[in-house]
C-alpha cells in the first residue's frame, strides 16, 4: 500500500497509540471529579495542556480542546461574532478556507451577519490592496487560513494581522491552522484564535484545539457543567487528550528537517509530472513541499483515484471534506474552471519514503497512459 | 546595525546618595532573569543598555522585571560617518508611523567634530527631503529621534518604547513574609509587595488529612507564578492540623476564626524573625469575611507586634481579580481545593470579636507548645522560576 493522502488524515502512531492505551487503562478518573482518581487524571491533563501551552509559548488557560477542526472554526467564529455583535456585524474571509469555514459563514448570514471574501493574488497570497479596502468600522474579524488544503499556499499571518489592526484595532484574526501545525513553523502570537487539529500530525481522531488569545470574548456554543472550560464543558477525553499532546511533541520535533526531507520528494514528484503531457502542476512559491496538487487535464479526477485505488495507491481528489466538487482555491488561484475540475491531491509526510515515490510514479504513469489510450480510443 | 535594549527607569531615578544600590540591584535582577541568554549589561544614572541576540526573549523577560519605567529598543552601529547617520535615521524613520518629529542628539564623545545641534539639524533635514509628507515639530513631535553619538558607537531610538512593571527593583527594600494561601488575594498581595521592592518568602498552613495534596501543590503553583516577579522563592509549610483540631476541639465556634487566625499571625511572625523579614504580607481585604472586618483585624493583630502589610485591603474584590488575571495567578487561584482556612469555617463566626473573651478561650489550650512544635516540625521548599517540574515523561 502507498498512502499519499496525508493531509487528508494521518494514522496514529504507534507511539500514540501506546500511550492512548496506557492513559485509558490507568486513569479512569473523570478529570472534574474531586476524588484522589479524579485529581490524578487532572494531574496528568494538566500536564498535557501544559506541554502543548509551552510548545506554542502560550497560556494554558488560552487553549480549549475541541472534537475537531471543524468545531474549533465554529467556536471561532460563530462564538465570536455572537460574543461581539455589538462591535459589528461584518467578518471577512479568504477565498481559500477549508469548506468548514464557508458553511459556517453562510450560517452567519443568516443570522444577520454580512461577509465578504477577500481576493488572493495569483501566487495565491491574500491580496492586501483588496484586504485594506474590505476593512470597517464594523470588521469584527477576519479569517485566514495558515496554509490551504488544497493548494498548500502558506499565508504571512503576522503581516496580515499588521494590516488589519492598523486599521481596526478592534479587529481579530482567527486561523485555521489545521494543515501548517506539524508541518512548518507557526506561531500562534501572529494571530488571535486558532484551530489546530490532532488526526493531521499522527494524532487520535475526535480532537482538536481552539486557541484563543486571553484578551477575546467568545461566546460558548454548547452548555453544560464541568469547570475545566467554560467553552466546552463536559468531561474531558483524557486519552485523546495524552495522544493529542505527545503527537505534537513529536510532530514539532525536527520540523526543518523534516520539511526540507519532505521538500525533495516534491522537487522528484514536480519534475516527473513536468514531463508528462496534459499535467498541469498547481503549485506557487507559497506552497509548502507537504501538499502537491495538480490538474489532470484530459482525465476525470475521480476515475484516476478509482484506478490508484485498485494498485493500492491513496490520493485525493481536492479535499477529503469538498470531494466531487471544484477545487475553490485552484479557482481562486488560476481562475481556469477546467484546472479546477481536474485537480488531484498528493500530500506527503516525513515518513514516506523515497521508494514510495519510486514506486507511486511507476503505478502513476502506468495508469495515467492506460486512460489516457482508452480516452483517446473513446474520442474516436 | 544591532538592536540593543534600552531600560529607563522610573522612581529610581529620584534617588540620590543610594541610587548605586539601586541600579546594581536592578542590574542583578535582570542578570538573573536572563540567566539563560548571553547577554551584557552597561549602566549609567540616566539609563541600562542590554547587549544581546536573543533579542525577543530578552525583551519578554525583562517585562517582568520590576523597577523599569520603559523598555526601548536602540540601534547600534559603529559607523560614525555623518551619512552614514542619516541613511540609518532615514531606513529606521521609514518603518515607523509618524506625521511630525523632531531629532535629539547627545553626544558623549566630545571629539567627535560636528556639535549636538547641529547634528539634530542635519538628519532632522535630511529625513525632510527624503519622506513625503513629514512636518518637524519641535513642541509636540509624534516621532522623537534619537541620536546618541557615543565613544565607539552611534545609538539611534525613539520614543516608542514599551510600559516597565514600575515599582522598585525586588529586594531592594529588603525582605517579607507573605502568608500564602490557595485564594485570589494573597498572590495579588505578594505581588504588590514585590513591586515596591520587597524580597518575598511565603508562609502556606497545611492541613492533612483535611486539606489536600492537591491544596499545597495549588499553593506551590501560584508561588511559582510570584517567582517570575520575585526570583527563587523559600515556601514555609507549617504543618497545622494539631493546632486547628484543638481550636474545634475546645474553643467556641463563633471564635474559631479569630484564634486561629491569631496562631497563624504568631507563627508567621516566629518564621519572619527566623528568616530576618521585617514584615507580614497578606491579603485581607476590608470587610471581605469576617475575619476581615476593622474589629477583627485589630484582635487579630494584637497576637503580635511585627507590621503587617495588607497590600489589597483597600482593593474591591473585582479589582483583585483584575490584577490576579494580569499577573497570571487567576486561573490557579480558582481550582477548587479548599485550604485550611476554609474547611471547617462555622456559620457565624464573630465580626466584633471581643479581646478579652479571646484571651480567655486561649487559656483553654496550651498553644505555646502546639506552635513551637509545629514550628519545629516546619518544611522549607525552595521555588525557582526555571525549574519545571518534569512529570509523566513516559505518556507525554
Amino acid at each position: 500500500m502507498i498512502y499519499l493522502d496525508y493531509s487528508a488524515t494521518t494514522p496514529v502512531s504507534l507511539e500514540v497509540l501506546d500511550v492512548m492505551n496506557k492513559t485509558t487503562k490507568d486513569f479512569i478518573g473523570n478529570a472534574n471529579s474531586l476524588n484522589a482518581l479524579g485529581l490524578k487524571s487532572k494531574d496528568l491533563m494538566n500536564s498535557a495542556t501544559k506541554q502543548i501551552a509551552n510548545l506554542f509559548s502560550v497560556l494554558e488557560s488560552e487553549l480549549t480542546y475541541t472534537s475537531s477542526s471543524t468545531e474549533s472554526n465554529n467556536l471561532a467564529l460563530i462564538g465570536y461574532a455572537l460574543a461581539n455583535y455589538k462591535k459589528g456585524k461584518h467578518l471577512i474571509v479568504s477565498k481559500l478556507e477549508h469548506p468548514s469555514i464557508y458553511a459556517i459563514c453562510d450560517y452567519l448570514v443568516t443570522l444577520g451577519f454580512e461577509i465578504s471574501y477577500v481576493n488572493n493574488d495569483s501566487d495565491g497570497l491574500i491580496d492586501f490592496e483588496h484586504l485594506k479596502k474590505l476593512m470597517r468600522e464594523d470588521t469584527i474579524l477576519v479569517s485566514v487560513c495558515a496554509v490551504n488544503s488544497e493548494v498548500g499556499v502558506r499565508q504571512p499571518l503576522k503581516m496580515i494581522r499588521q494590516i488589519i489592526k492598523k486599521i481596526n484595532s478592534n479587529t481579530v484574526l482567527h486561523s485555521d491552522m489545521t494543515q501548517a501545525i506539524g508541518k512548518t513553523s507557526i506561531s500562534l502570537h501572529d494571530v488571535d484564535m486558532a484551530s489546530i487539529s490532532s488526526h493531521k500530525i499522527f494524532g487520535p481522531k475526535g480532537i482538536a484545539l481552539f486557541y484563543k488569545n486571553s484578551q477575546i470574548t467568545v461566546k460558548p456554543l454548547i452548555y453544560g457543567s464541568g469547570k475545566s472550560n467554560e467553552l466546552k464543558p463536559g468531561t474531558p477525553p483524557l486519552p485523546l487528550i495524552v495522544g493529542f499532546s505527545k503527537a505534537l511533541r513529536l510532530a514539532t520535533d525536527d520540523l526543518e528537517k523534516k520539511e526540507k526531507y519532505i521538500g525533495l520528494l516534491n522537487d522528484r514528484l514536480c519534475k516527473k509530472f513536468a514531463t508528462m503531457d496534459g499535467i498541469l502542476i498547481n503549485k506557487t512559491k507559497y506552497s509548502i513541499p507537504h501538499i502537491l496538487n495538480i490538474s489532470l487535464m484530459n482525465v476525470k479526477p475521480e476515475t484516476f483515484i478509482r484506478a490508484l485505488d485498485n494498485d493500492a495507491v491513496y490520493i485525493s481528489t481536492n479535499t477529503a471534506c469538498s470531494s466531487g466538487e471544484l477545487s475553490s482555491s485552484v479557482m481562486a488561484i488560476y481562475n481556469d474552471l477546467k484546472r479546477a475540475t481536474h485537480t488531484i491531491r498528493i500530500s506527503l509526510a516525513s515518513i514516506t519514503t523515497s521508494e514510495e515515490i519510486t514506486k507511486f510514479i511507476e503505478i502513476f504513469e502506468k495508469n495515467y497512459h492506460m486512460l489516457n489510450t482508452l480516452l483517446a480510443k473513446e474520442e474516436k | 546595525m544591532k538592536k540593543v535594549i534600552i531600560i529607563k527607569y522610573g522612581e529610581l531615578s529620584t534617588k540620590s546618595d543610594n541610587i548605586n544600590f539601586f541600579l546594581k540591584t536592578l542590574k542583578n535582577n535582570i542578570d538573573k532573569k536572563l540567566s539563560n541568554i548571553e547577554h551584557e549589561i552597561k549602566y549609567d544614572y540616566g539609563r541600562m543598555l542590554i547587549y544581546t541576540d536573543d533579542f525577543e526573549n530578552s525583551v519578554d523577560k525583562i517585562k517582568e522585571v520590576f523597577g523599569i519605567h520603559e523598555i526601548v529598543i536602540g540601534y547600534l552601529f559603529k559607523e560614525k560617518d555623518i551619512d552614514f547617520i542619516n541613511e540609518k535615521a532615514l531606513e529606521l524613520a521609514k518603518e515607523k508611523d509618524f506625521s511630525t518629529f523632531k531629532v535629539e542628539t547627545k553626544r558623549s564623545d566630545k571629539k567627535y567634530p560636528i556639535k549636538s545641534p547641529e547634528v539634530s539639524r542635519i538628519v532632522g533635514a535630511y529625513i525632510l527631503k527624503n519622506l513625503n509628507g513629514k512636518k518637524v515639530d519641535v513642541h509636540n513631535p509624534e516621532l522623537i529621534i534619537n541620536v546618541e553619538i557615543r565613544l565607539g558607537e552611534v545609538l539611534v531610538y525613539f520614543n516608542d518604547g514599551e510600559k516597565g512593571l514600575g515599582g522598585y527593583p525586588t529586594s531592594s527594600m529588603g525582605k517579607g513574609l507573605l502568608m500564602l494561601s490557595g485564594g485570589i488575594d494573597s498572590p495579588v498581595a505578594g505581588y504588590l509587595a514585590i513591586k515596591r521592592g520587597v524580597k518575598i518568602e511565603a508562609i502556606y498552613f497545611d492541613s492533612p488529612p483535611h486539606t489536600s495534596q492537591m491544596a499545597l501543590k495549588k499553593v506551590k503553583d501560584l508561588a511559582k507564578i510570584l517567582t517570575k516577579y520575585n526570583g527563587e522563592i523559600r515556601l514555609h509549610v507549617i504543618n497545622f492540623t494539631k493546632i486547628q483540631e484543638e481550636i474545634i476541639k475546645n474553643i467556641p465556634n463563633y471564635y474559631l476564626i479569630t484564634i486561629m487566625r491569631r496562631m497563624m499571625y504568631q507563627i508567621s511572625a516566629l518564621v519572619a524573625s527566623n528568616v530576618n523579614a521585617h514584615v507580614i504580607i497578606n491579603g485581607e481585604s476590608i470587610g471581605q469575611v469576617a475575619s476581615q472586618t476593622l474589629k477583627s483585624m485589630q484582635v487579630i493583630n494584637e497576637a503580635i507586634r511585627m507590621p503587617v502589610i495588607r497590600p489589597v485591603c483597600t482593593y474591591d474584590k473585582l479589582e483583585i481579580i483584575d490584577l490576579a488575571k494580569k499577573i497570571g495567578t487567576y486561573e490557579t487561584s480558582i481550582e477548587p481545593y479548599e485550604d485550611c482556612c476554609t474547611i471547617f469555617v462555622p456559620d457565624h463566626p464573630v465580626i466584633y470579636p471581643d479581646l478579652n473573651l479571646v484571651y480567655e478561650y486561649e487559656k483553654l489550650v496550651d498553644f505555646k507548645t502546639l506552635m513551637f512544635e509545629a514550628i519545629k516540625s516546619h518544611q522549607v521548599i525552595l521555588i525557582n522560576e526555571n525549574d519545571d517540574e518534569k512529570k509523566y515523561e513516559d505518556l507525554l
